[in-house]
């Protein structure tokens, strides 16, 4: 339905747009544990995504299974639930400085990542359209797995999505994996997709 | 092609932690019981109850006359973790849902059912090892995650009350 587009740079901080405040999800979860018919509480997910196709895969899993507990029925007067699309950027510009030493260069670059990023959020809103969920996007910059945990911590989320890169053990080990880390160190419950088989047995 | 949408599958394994009880009711708050009668995902809890004799496995000798207690010790457990299930099912006005009990190591047998049905999401808990434990006691829900063919949900019980 509305989509909210927030570009937030070099930021520690991401502002958000929610319109429930963490007060009334601990106020909800309360009420739902006493109540005695079940009160519909939509989730608020948030959705970990980066150039790889494995988290626009991710996105396309999340919206399509998860839509039923996340969109807004309209007939109802209940509050939908909140979809969050979160990119990290890297923050690699600072070890790059040409022998030239002019601004243009870093300039470019930092325009270059912002078109790319701007293109990354076009095709995933591309994926959220039309499925009536609310859609926001926050962009962060530093290290990727971090900042996810720290924007799950701030912005109260119930599950965070993230794709895998489906990386063998060695891999793991020297890479780092961010799904891994954010499975044992984000504060909300994690859905980790991963990526189809090449014979896809169980697709709807 | 058929006349109603096959639903998709929700595997969810559970053992007798506190974790495990979280993650069932979680996943039954938010995926299920506000959508009743028609749930979203077709739910299977499935448990794993771990073989006797490797349970005892490193114990040295005597250990055959340790087994048999072992074993029923191990039943009563699986027995307990189904009733329970099958209670918190109840009080979410959850039916529909089938729960079994297989016996041997966890990591396998989620996976394995996550084949059998094509599931497509298993849900495991999540003990909360730190990095030490989880390399000696080895994870379950690590493992899964990297082993199972399908999307791997893993509900952490929150340390502290929000």
């Amino acid at each position: 339905m509305e989509t909210y587009v927030d570009a937030i740079g070099a930021g520690d901080t991401a502002a958000t747009t929610t319109t429930s405040g963490a007060g009334d999800t601990a106020a909800k979860m309360m009420e739902t544990a006493t109540a005695a018919k079940p009160i519909k509480k939509k989730l608020k997910v948030m959705v970990a995504i980066d150039e790889s196709k494995n988290s626009f895969y991710a996105l396309e899993w999340a919206v399509e299974h998860l839509r039923d507990v996340i969109s807004a029925e309209p007939e109802t007067n209940q509050e939908g639930g909140l979809l969050t699309l979160v990119h990290v950027h890297p923050t690699y510009l600072q070890y790059i400085y040409p022998t030239g030493g002019t601004d243009s260069v870093p300039e470019s670059m930092r325009k270059a990542r912002e078109e790319n990023t701007t293109k990354l959020f076009t095709r995933a809103l591309e994926i959220c359209r039309g499925k009536m969920v609310k859609t926001e996007t926050m962009i962060i910059e530093g290290d990727a797995k971090e900042m996810i945990c720290q924007a799950v911590e701030q912005t109260h989320v119930d599950l965070l999505v993230v794709g895998s890169r489906g990386l063998g053990m060695i891999k793991r080990a020297l890479l780092g994996s961010v799904s891994d880390y954010c499975a044992q160190h984000a504060k909300c419950p994690i859905l980790i997709v991963r990526p189809p088989k090449e014979t896809s047995t169980s697709k709807q | 092609m058929a006349t109603g949408d096959e639903k998709p599958v929700m595997v969810i394994g559970i053992d007798e932690s506190e974790q495990s009880v979280y993650a069932l009711e979680w996943t039954l708050d938010r995926f299920f019981a506000p959508y009743a009668p028609n749930h979203p995902f077709k739910l299977f809890i499935v448990h794993a109850k771990p073989n006797a004799v490797s349970a005892v496995g490193l114990a040295g000798p005597g250990t055959a006359e340790v087994v048999p207690y072992v074993d029923a010790d191990l039943k009563h457990t699986a027995a307990r973790v189904v009733e329970k299930a099958k209670a918190i099912c109840q009080s979410k006005s959850v039916h529909d849902t089938t729960i079994e009990v297989f016996e041997g190591d966890a990591r396998n047998i989620l996976c394995e059912v996550v084949d059998k049905h094509h599931a497509s999401v298993l849900v495991v808990g999540s003990h909360g090892y730190g990095a030490i434990k989880r390399a000696v006691l080895g994870s379950v829900s690590d493992y899964c995650s990297h082993h199972a063919h399908c999307s791997v949900m893993i509900v952490k019980k929150p340390k502290i009350k929000v």
